[in-house]
């Protein structure tokens, strides 16, 4: 019980991420796009080794059922960069799971789409994806936290 | 590995510098490969088939309690929606009568004149897998692919035959098809009874514009039918698409208002395979 605890534990980010991703619907998770949750904090608030490209895959599958060729995966890139490079800011000691710098990263994103799309209904679309996600996320995040506490390190 | 060893550091610079070099690396690809995308494209039919199956195992147990939710649901519904069928199938089967008999007036007329036209005898029929509609695109994908026949740029229709989407990238076992609500459709149609066409635009929203007609006079007015046109030749012309709200929009179908649809194998030359 307590290897396959361990399993669980282990493959925990990789297990949520697919899950959210497999499990869109229109409105509530379009494409997928509540992956990004577990994307970003498994990278870059808790890094696991590997996840990195498992996340790059995801936000590839993200962009190809959006529609949009290369967005989130370009973004996640560039602040894979940035963050690499910098030390000014350290994200995995950051308060709240670093719930702000998830939120500037998916609203650099949502902004970008708004101002491509260019009207109140897709602003709205995106005002609506962006609150429900800066809603979700500490939820979602709070997983790995919940099986810390059970003993599981 | 502790964060304050050198080498932790040195990989974690090597790291961001491949990220680093990777931004321009899609962006120049972006731009280069717009509109067909193909290498994403390649690599989307390997990875998403995989990560779909993958996924498929995983929420199996939350997918099975859905479709209990689902099927209680409609269950619960189906006594009064029973009702209202034989109704309407009193009705349709009244009209029915007299379609027959318009029918077999006009195979005769069409007789006496010899007229020949083609008809869509060749489609596909195929379940909506996901419906993506998010941010400014709508797109969705449907389980059939080229092994079924299909192949970018054939039609998906309703089964009332009324124009849902184009397919826009085709895999072995699933298609990407995006609706005409997509910001990015823009189709020739035409004003059913006039001689009149026109665009028809997507953006984004629940209805499509319509506009740069033919005849500039022309002001469109509810309840107007537009049908495709084929001036472009991209799609098929007489599918009907939908009818016009006010002069500027026109109601057309959603991809979700529809779970199943039908891709008619039209090759681009106003004839289907």
């Amino acid at each position: 019980m307590i290897k396959f605890l361990f399993f669980l534990k282990k493959s925990m980010p990789f297990l949520i991420t697919l899950f959210l991703w497999r499990m869109s619907v229109s409105f509530w998770n379009p494409a997928g796009i509540l992956a990004l949750i577990p994307i970003f904090y498994y990278t870059f608030v808790k890094p696991i080794d590997w996840f990195v490209l498992f996340g790059l895959t995801f936000c590839f599958l993200i962009d190809y059922r959006c529609d949009l060729p290369l967005f989130w995966t370009t973004l996640f890139c560039l602040m894979y960069a940035i963050n690499g490079f910098q030390n000014y800011i350290d994200i995995t000691n950051v308060e709240k799971n670093a719930l702000y710098i998830f939120m500037l990263f998916i609203g650099s994103g949502f902004f970008i789409l708004t101002c491509v799309g260019g009207t109140w209904n897709i602003f709205i679309n995106n005002l609506w994806l962006f609150i429900w996600m800066g809603i979700l996320y500490i939820p979602i995040t709070s997983i790995d936290n919940a099986l810390k506490i059970k003993g599981l390190k | 590995m502790t964060k304050d060893k050198l080498s932790y550091k040195l990989m974690k610079i090597v790291k961001s510098a491949a990220a680093a070099l990777a931004v321009p690396v899609f962006i120049i690809y972006i731009m280069v490969s717009k509109p067909d995308y193909a290498i994403m494209n390649d690599l989307a039919h390997v990875v998403l088939p995989v990560a779909n199956v993958v996924g498929d195992i995983i929420t199996w147990p939350v997918r099975i309690i859905g479709q209990g939710v689902h099927w209680v649901r409609e269950t619960s519904q189906i006594r009064t929606e029973n009702e209202i069928l034989r109704k309407k199938l009193d009705e349709a089967l009244a009209n029915k009568y007299a379609c027959d008999i318009a029918m077999d007036e006009n195979k005769k007329l069409e007789r006496e004149i010899d007229i020949k036209h083609a008809s869509p005898y060749s489609s596909v029929i195929a379940d909506v897998i996901f419906d993506d509609s998010v941010f400014h695109h709508t797109t969705f994908l449907i389980n059939k692919g080229r092994k079924s026949g299909l192949e970018r740029g054939m039609v998906v229709v309703s089964f009332e035959n009324r124009l849902i989407g184009t397919i826009i990238d085709c895999g072995s076992q699933f298609c990407r098809v995006r609706a005409i609500t997509d910001s990015d459709s823009n189709v020739a149609v035409r004003v059913s009874g006039s001689g009149v066409s026109g665009f028809l635009r997507g953006n984004g929203k629940n209805k499509a514009s319509i506009g740069f007609f033919s005849d500039t006079q022309f002001v469109g007015r509810s309840g107007l039918k537009i049908m495709t046109s084929n001036i472009s030749g991209i799609l098929p012309s007489g599918i009907y698409i939908g009818d016009m709200i006010d002069e500027t929009y026109v109601d057309v179908l959603k991809p979700n208002q529809n779970s199943r649809v039908m891709v008619l194998k039209y090759n681009n030359m106003d004839s289907y395979n």
